[in-house]
């Protein structure tokens, strides 16, 4: 299976799976642990299971998934170099399909979990900084590290950076975003993520 | 008499200008700093180098930019010295990956500058890293699987 493919099938998985049992879980920890609980429910929800209320099914994993990610964050993270450069107006607009894009690329994923168990391995925190390794093992039987980058605001952790056998989603994109607006532009990328998210 | 302390001191000034030039060429070759490195000095924390040596070439899109310092192993984590030209600005978000040149060649530290207005002092921390992948390891996980 190439490394692409693996990476896009198993990070949303990863970004919200199912608890087993931790042996000493802090803050950062529990913060993961609740929103993943929560999408669990969402997908384990029968009345939802309805096509109908699909839409419905995905705002609410949406809305969860924003409770713990700071893609505020996450976007000037990944812009790097050329956030300091964009107006409010193209802050907020980037903002919006950065985390449509992650949507796009991972919901039709965390749709599709079946009962993959996560082991919490342990949790770092350095001041206002918090790093929680998680792992999952794949129905193959592959153990899979994930590690959940946060930052305490306002006495709660949210998430800035997932990294899944050591790649970095925010330094994935960082190169990405940076290379096409070296080598067109910033109008360019946002097109580009227009047109990828027209797509479906 | 004076011709042969002419040529003795010929051939002394010679030998002193062959060693002298020796030891231009191989600091240069073995790719050493004269005069101890520059001004910019950053550490960052990994959990695994891959065999990075010190010396070892650290790159901003893609220029070669500094030498790894140090590597010194910190509560069983790798704690990397980074010695970088002291008008590079390091962004408190930058990322520190441990990469390697072309699949299976030398590792070097690559270093992805961030958004953020704080700048990493000297004798400051890279906080956000990377650490090498152990490519062997994950295709023998993706194609065999575990037991």
């Amino acid at each position: 299976m190439s490394r692409s493919y693996f990476y896009r099938s198993i990070v949303p998985i990863l970004l919200f799976i199912g608890m087993t049992v931790p042996a000493v879980a802090g803050e950062p920890t529990e913060k993961i642990r609740q929103t993943t609980d929560k999408i669990l429910s969402i997908l384990g929800n029968p009345a939802l299971r309805d096509p109908s209320r699909a839409k419905e099914r995905r705002k609410l994993i949406r809305s969860a998934i924003d409770e713990r990610f700071d893609w505020e964050e996450m976007v000037r993270r990944s812009l790097a170099t050329h956030w300091a450069k964009r107006t409010p107006e193209e802050k907020k607009e980037f903002l919006r399909l950065f985390s449509d894009l992650l949507e796009r690329a991972y919901m039709g994923k965390i749709e599709e979990y079946s009962g993959e168990k996560v082991r919490y391995e342990g949790e770092a925190i350095d001041g206002e900084y918090a790093a929680v390794k998680v792992n999952i093992a794949t129905k193959k039987n592959k153990d899979i590290p994930v590690e959940y980058r946060l930052k305490k605001d306002r006495n709660d952790w949210f998430v800035y950076d997932v990294s899944v056998e050591g790649v970095s989603l925010v330094n994935n994109y960082r190169t990405q975003f940076n290379s096409i607006i070296l080598e067109s532009s910033y109008e360019n990328l946002v097109k580009k993520i227009k047109e990828k998210l027209a797509q479906k | 008499m004076m011709k042969r302390f002419d040529l003795e001191l010929a051939v002394g000034l010679f030998i002193i200008a062959g060693v002298i030039c020796l030891g231009y060429l191989s600091i240069k070759l073995g790719k050493m700093e004269v005069l101890g490195g520059r001004g910019y000095e950053v550490y960052a924390i990994f959990s695994n180098v891959g065999g990075l040596k010190t010396g070892s070439s650290i790159v901003i899109a893609g220029v070669d930019v500094g030498r790894v310092k140090s590597i010194i192993l910190d509560d069983y984590q790798a704690h990397v010295v980074l010695n970088l030209p002291e008008d590079l600005k390091i962004q408190e978000d930058a990322i520190a990956s441990v990469r390697t040149k072309g699949l299976i060649g030398e590792k070097y530290i690559e270093i992805t500058p961030g958004g953020s207005e704080k700048i990493i002092e000297h004798g400051g921390r890279i906080r956000e890293t990377q650490p090498a992948v152990d490519l062997e390891e994950l295709i023998s996980k993706f194609v065999f699987g575990k037991i």
